[in-house]
This record gives C-alpha cells, structure tokens and sequence, in this order.
C-alpha cells in the first residue's frame, strides 16, 4: 500500500442513542473514504455528530449500522466493525484516537509516564520494562515533553503540556490513522499552532493519517487536504479542501463559511445569516434536514430528501438544487 | 519620554471612561499574584474597544475592577476614571464598593455580559421576570409600563415569540437565547458602557455571527460604547474600532484595528496576529508560533513581561527595566524597547524613536 490509497471507507455509518422513550440519531447514514497520509477534516458546529461519528470509526461505540472497510499495513482488506475480538486487539492499535479535552481525559492519579505506558501493557503485555520505558521517552521528547518531568502527575501541566500528552499517548502504539477530537479547540492560539505544528510533523515523520474533528473551519482549512461538513448527523458537502472553501456547494456550507471571524478588518466576509437553530436531532425535519433554515428552499426540499452524490470529480453534495445555485466561499490568493 | 500627566483628569468630551495604569494583586496562598501589571486604555463614546489576549493575561479583572465585583482578595490600584451621569467624572476605584455611587453606576451606566449566560440568570424564575427585575430597579415601578419596555428590548435583541418567551425558565432556552435574554437584561437601562467579557466564546460560530451582528445593530440604536473582550483576534477584527493587546496583566500594545491588523508593532501582537491562520491565505509550511508558555505572574524578574519569550530581545535593555506604553505619534501605543514605532507616524514624518 502506498501514501493516497484508501486507508479508511467509512460506508452508511448509522449511530442511534436510546434514551428516554426517545431515539436521537446522533450519526445518520454517513459515508466518506480516507486516504494514506492525507489528514481529512470533519466540521459543523455542535451536536451535529462529529465526536459520534469519531467514535464510531475507532469503535470506541458499536454503531447501530455500516461499515469500516479498512486496508491493513499488510494490504488485507477488513471491516473494523464486524472482525472478532482477537483481530479487534490486532488491529485497534493501528487506529487511535486524541480526545477532545486535555483536562479530564487524563487520569489525575496516574503519573504522565504511567498515562503514556498504559496503552503499551494493555497491547503489548510482554514487552520488557526497560524496552517500554524507552519507547515512552522517546515519543514523549518526540512530542515535546521534558522527559525530566514524567513522573508527575497531570495537573501540574499546562493546557498545551497535556495536549502533547495525549498525542504521544496515542502515538505510543505506532498506529496508522488517528482520529483527532477537537484536539487543538481548548488552547490558546499561540500554543494551538504548536501542537498544530507538531501535529504536521509527526505526520510528515510517521506518514500517519489524520481524521480531524474541529469546529474551527480556520483550524481545519489549514491542516485538512479534503473537508467533510455535517449537519444534524448527515454529511451534507465532502470535498478537496480548496474547493469546499473557496466553491461550497452546499446552503449550510455557504452560511456556516460567512459566520467565520476571518482576523483581518480589510477583510469582512457578508453574512448570509441563519435563521432560527438547529433543528432537534430526535424529531428532525421531514425531506432536507436543511430546509428549515435554507435561504433557497422550494417545496420539493421539505418533502424530498435529497440524495448526498459526487456531483463534480470529488466533490460530494447533498442538495437538490446544488448544481444551479451560485454560492459565495472565501476568496484565495493564488 | 512625552506622556499625558498622571493623575490628572482629561476633559476629553468623547471619553466616557479611562483606565490608567490599572493594577491588581491577589494574594494566594504561595504568595502575591501580581495578576494586573498595568493596564492603560480610554474608550469614546459610541465605539467598540476590544481587549484582547490570551487566557489568563487579567481581562476579565479588569473588567470586573470597572464594576467593582472582583474577590476581596483582589486589591486594585490606579485609576478608572468614568463619566458618570450625576456624579461626573468619578474615580470608580475610590469609591465604596457597596455604596450608593457605585450603584448607581453598575448595572444601570455600565452594564455587563459574559461568557456564561446561565450563570447570569437563576434557575427559579422566569426570563421575563430576572429582565424585568432591572427595568424596574433602574428605571419605572409602574409594572404595566415596566413589563412594556421589559418586552421591547426582548423584541430589539431578536428573540421571537418574546410574549411566551418572557413567561419561561433558562432551561427552557438555547444558549443562543440565553445569551440573547443576557444582552436585553444589560441594555434594558440603556447603558453608557456595555462590557462584554467573552460573550460568544461558547457559542456555535453561526449563532455567534447572529449574537455580534444583534450587538452591532443595538450599538447603533442605543449608542452605547462597548468594552469587547475576547480571546478571539477574528471577532476583534469584525467588532471592535480599536484594540488593546494584552500580555501577562499589561496592556502592550493598543491603536485602531485597522493599525493593529497591518502594523502590528509589539513581537507579542506580532506573534499572536502569525498564530492565526487566515482561510484563503497560501499554506505556509508552518504556523509561527510563539515559544514557550506564559509564565505564572509571581515574582517576576525585571523588565518586560514578554522578554523570556521574545524574539526581538536586547539583551541588558529589556531585562533591566519595564518598557512603558508610548505613543509612537499617531494613537499607536507601544510598550517596546525594540519597537521603533508606528510606519504611519513615520510616514507622517512624527516617529518617537
Ligand atoms: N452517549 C450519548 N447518549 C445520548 N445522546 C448522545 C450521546 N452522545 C451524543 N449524543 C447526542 O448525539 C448528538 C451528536 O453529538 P456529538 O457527536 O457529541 O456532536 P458533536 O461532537 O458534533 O458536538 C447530539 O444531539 C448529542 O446530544
Ligand atoms: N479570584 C482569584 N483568585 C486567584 N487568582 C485569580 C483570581 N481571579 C483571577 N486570578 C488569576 O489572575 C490571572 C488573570 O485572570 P483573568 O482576569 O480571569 O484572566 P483572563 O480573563 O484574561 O483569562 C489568572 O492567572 C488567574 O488565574
Ligand atoms: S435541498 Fe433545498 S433546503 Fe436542502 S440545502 Fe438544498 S436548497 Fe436548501
Ligand atoms: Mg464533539
Ligand atoms: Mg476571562
């Protein structure tokens, strides 16, 4: 396998939540593919599945449907949600995940060097001391930690410090795909481009692949090759990032672009305001999801829903009327 | 080096309030945090200042120190001076913390918002009622007319349905909403000053396009000045007529937004504005990113607060004494020794160098 293959197929992924007489359907019927080395982003604002669908991927939930076909290092070709436990404890390795919050998923009575090992005795149980200690220190100076400091425990770092603590917890195991769960959202933007730095990095290094989950469209145009946009659980535009950007397809892509702060006074966007909120994720809309909210709405979208199809060469849309409106995206410089 | 006389009161018609060489310390139990280390700025009327900086540089003490709401443990020193309706132009720090004066001032001349509308409102009683509570505080007992103009700024702050909003509970609303009931509670007696701490950091960038568009509008109905603080250079950009940078409890750099954005000037607004990555901008290979962290404001060395970090350092300058915020000639204040000043003052030929 070589960098650009498909990595990663996600097909159909279906996530219900049960609870209180209700079903919300957090994640529904969303389909995306990921290549080697390419880090793909996922945006929409919250609620709309993103952290679901994340979770789902790593199996860290039972989806309640779909497939992840993904293509081993050895070439083989397998769904990571139908395969047993024993290959399920092969393979899991291969693809970790950061978790969104660098102050509660670390375990405060667990020194930082005990965080990092953790993964390492629960997948590798023979590996010897002296051999995992190494491996700790070397991906915890590889991320930018001072490896004199592991014995302490996680409160006594700064936001950006457990960042990296949980990246080289994730990276500890050498997997291939890590799926990154707002990992750069709570920190200041002066550390934010640290770790987004390291994070460019270690993919360089690693040939890793990143599926990167953010609210921050600036965060995400900037680190992602090819761009997802979710609303209320459904994939709703999928493209090359450029063209998400610059040419978006679909209505909420275009009204989500026009609301981003852009950090030049010269440079105001309009906005192409929405109106009302998202709608609720347990009784949603009947045809578009978007219609509700959607300044080109016509009868056919309250009834119909319409199909999500590759409408120009990797450019996935769905809108029933994508293909005649003309929408405004951000201008670029080359 | 040329500054206005300290301690004098400017008669500046526009300048509604002025903060000078703000202070605070608060003592903990490892010893003093000098957690304000100097805070300058003026805001005029009708205009939007934004405070920006990273977490914990002191913006939301400051603000609290402008109404008088921080901890005990919290001592302020330095000036803010406001022009209050009745009392003129006041030292809000001299005054009683609960007395009357300073009454009169909170909640009804300056208003505030922040980050958290929950916390703002209590859980017991309905919207309409907590919204109301101000109106006929601050402006008429009549409950029939009170309830009126409780309504109308419901109305003014886009919240539909306002009638049947009034008559519900916070849980009942979205934090869009919530917000949204905030900024109606905080104009409802038309302030001179509306402080706004973070009042969109929690919210979907949708929703906090709606929340700063409303603030926009409501400015120009209202005329209000407005404190923005914010952690967030793209919203500064889109609000704010001029900006004061913050770095560790300092006000280090301030001008128009305009100046800012092009000119930045200190190597901490420099740094901060290359943080940012611009959508649409060619991809760098990397972000510039600032080294290292902010350091805990106790005990500092000598010198500028940013110095550890910079890249612009002079050695044997900016570890010896603190620079001070000057004004290289065209409103662009600088607290920077490797700073030689502002290029539009340059071009005009009025370079502090
Ligand atoms: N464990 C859960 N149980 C019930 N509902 C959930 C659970 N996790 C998420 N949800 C719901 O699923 C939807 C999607 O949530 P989430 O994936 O966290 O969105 P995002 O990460 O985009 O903010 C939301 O409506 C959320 O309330
Ligand atoms: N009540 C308090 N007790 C102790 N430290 C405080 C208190 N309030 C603020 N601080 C400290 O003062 C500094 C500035 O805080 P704050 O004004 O809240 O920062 P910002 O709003 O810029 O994030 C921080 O280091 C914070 O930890
Ligand atoms: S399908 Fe209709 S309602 Fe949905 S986004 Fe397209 S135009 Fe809007
Ligand atoms: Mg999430
Ligand atoms: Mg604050």
């Amino acid at each position: 396998m070589s960098k650009g293959d498909k990595i990663l197929d996600a097909k159909n992924i279906v996530m219900d939540f049960h609870s209180k007489g209700v079903t919300v359907h957090a994640v529904g019927d969303v389909s995306f593919s990921v290549n080697e080395g390419e880090t793909m982003g996922i945006v929409g604002e919250s609620g709309c599945g993103k952290t679901t669908l994340g979770r789902c991927i790593v199996r860290a939930y039972e989806p309640t449907g779909g497939q992840v076909m993904y293509t081993t290092s050895e070439g083989e070709l397998i769904d990571f949600l139908k395969i047993d436990k024993k290959t399920m404890k092969q393979y899991r390795k291969e693809i970790q995940m950061i978790f969104q919050d660098p102050y509660s998923s670390l375990d405060p009575r667990m020194t930082v060097l005990d965080i990092i090992k953790e993964p390492l005795l629960a997948n590798f149980p023979d590996m010897k001391k002296e051999e995992m200690e190494k491996r700790v220190m070397d991906i915890a100076a590889k991320v930018g930690l001072n490896t004199t400091y592991l014995k302490r425990y996680p409160h006594a770092f700064s936001g950006g410090q457990r960042q990296r603590i949980g990246i080289a917890r994730a990276l500890v195991l050498n997997p291939r795909i890590i799926v990154c769960d707002e990992s750069v959202s709570a920190l200041d933007v002066s550390i934010q481009a640290q770790v987004i730095n390291l994070l460019h990095e270690l993919q360089k290094e690693f040939g890793l692949t990143y599926l990167f989950i953010s609210h921050d469209l600036s965060v995400v145009e900037y680190i992602s090759d090819r761009v997802g946009v979710m609303y209320l659980g459904k994939m709703v535009e999928f493209a090359p990032t450029k063209k998400l950007f610059s040419h978006p397809m679909h209505p909420y892509t275009e009204s989500l672009l026009s609301a981003v702060p852009v950090a030049d006074p010269t440079k105001q966007m309009e906005r192409i305001p929405l109106e009302g909120e998202i709608p609720n994720p347990a009784n949603p809309p009947t045809g578009c999801y978007f219609h509700t909210r959607c300044r080109y709405c016509t009868e056919r979208c309250s009834k119909e829903a319409p199909e999500y199809k590759e409408l120009e060469p990797e450019h996935f849309v769905a809108c029933h009327r994508a293909q005649e409106l003309k929408l405004k995206g951000f201008d670029y410089d080359d | 080096m040329e500054q206005d006389v300290k301690k004098t009161v400017p008669d500046h018609d526009e300048t509604i309030i002025e903060v000078r060489d703000l202070r605070i310390n608060i003592k903990v139990d490892e010893g003093t945090l000098t957690a304000v280390r100097g805070v300058n700025f003026e805001i005029k009327k009708g205009e939007t200042l934004g405070l920006v900086g990273e977490s914990g540089c002191g913006k939301s003490l400051t603000s609290k120190a402008i109404l008088g709401i921080n901890d005990k443990k919290c001592k302020a020193s330095g000036e803010i001076i406001f022009d209050a309706d009745g009392l003129g132009r006041v030292n809000l720090l001299e005054l009683d913390p609960r007395g009357k004066e300073i009454r009169s001032v909170r909640g009804k001349q300056i208003s505030m918002i922040f980050q958290e509308p929950m916390v703002a409102f209590s859980p017991m009683y309905t919207i309409g009622d907590q919204i109301n509570e101000a109106t006929r505080l601050h402006i008429t007992k009549d409950k029939k007319k009170s309830k009126e103009i409780s309504l109308d700024v419901m109305k003014k702050v886009g919240i539909a349905n306002a009638e049947k909003r009034y008559n519900q509970y916070p849980h009942e609303f979205s934090g869009g909403m919530l917000q949204r009931a905030l900024i109606a509670m905080a104009l409802v007696c038309n302030p001179k000053l509306l402080i706004a701490d973070e009042p969109t950091t929690a919210l979907d960038v949708t929703i906090q396009a709606q929340i700063l568009e409303i603030m926009k509008e409501l400015q120009k109905d209202f005329g209000m000045s407005i404190l923005f603080i914010t952690h967030d250079l793209g919203v500064v950009a889109g609000m704010c007529d001029r900006v004061a940078v913050m770095y560790l409890g300092k006000v280090v750099e301030t001008g128009t937004a305009a100046d800012i954005y092009a000119n930045p000037q200190h190597p901490y607004t420099q740094g901060l504005l290359g943080s940012v990555h611009k959508i649409g901008t060619k991809n760098q290979d990397k972000l510039f990113s600032i080294e290292g962290t902010v350091p805990v404001a106790m005990n500092l060395p000598a010198g500028c607060g940013f110095y550890e970090r910079c890249g612009k350092r002079i050695e044997g300058v900016c570890n010896v004494s603190e620079p001070e915020l000057v004004d290289t000639g065209c409103g662009h204040k600088i607290a920077c020794f490797a700073c030689t000043g502002c290029p539009n003052a340059k071009k005009e030929g009025k370079a502090n160098e």
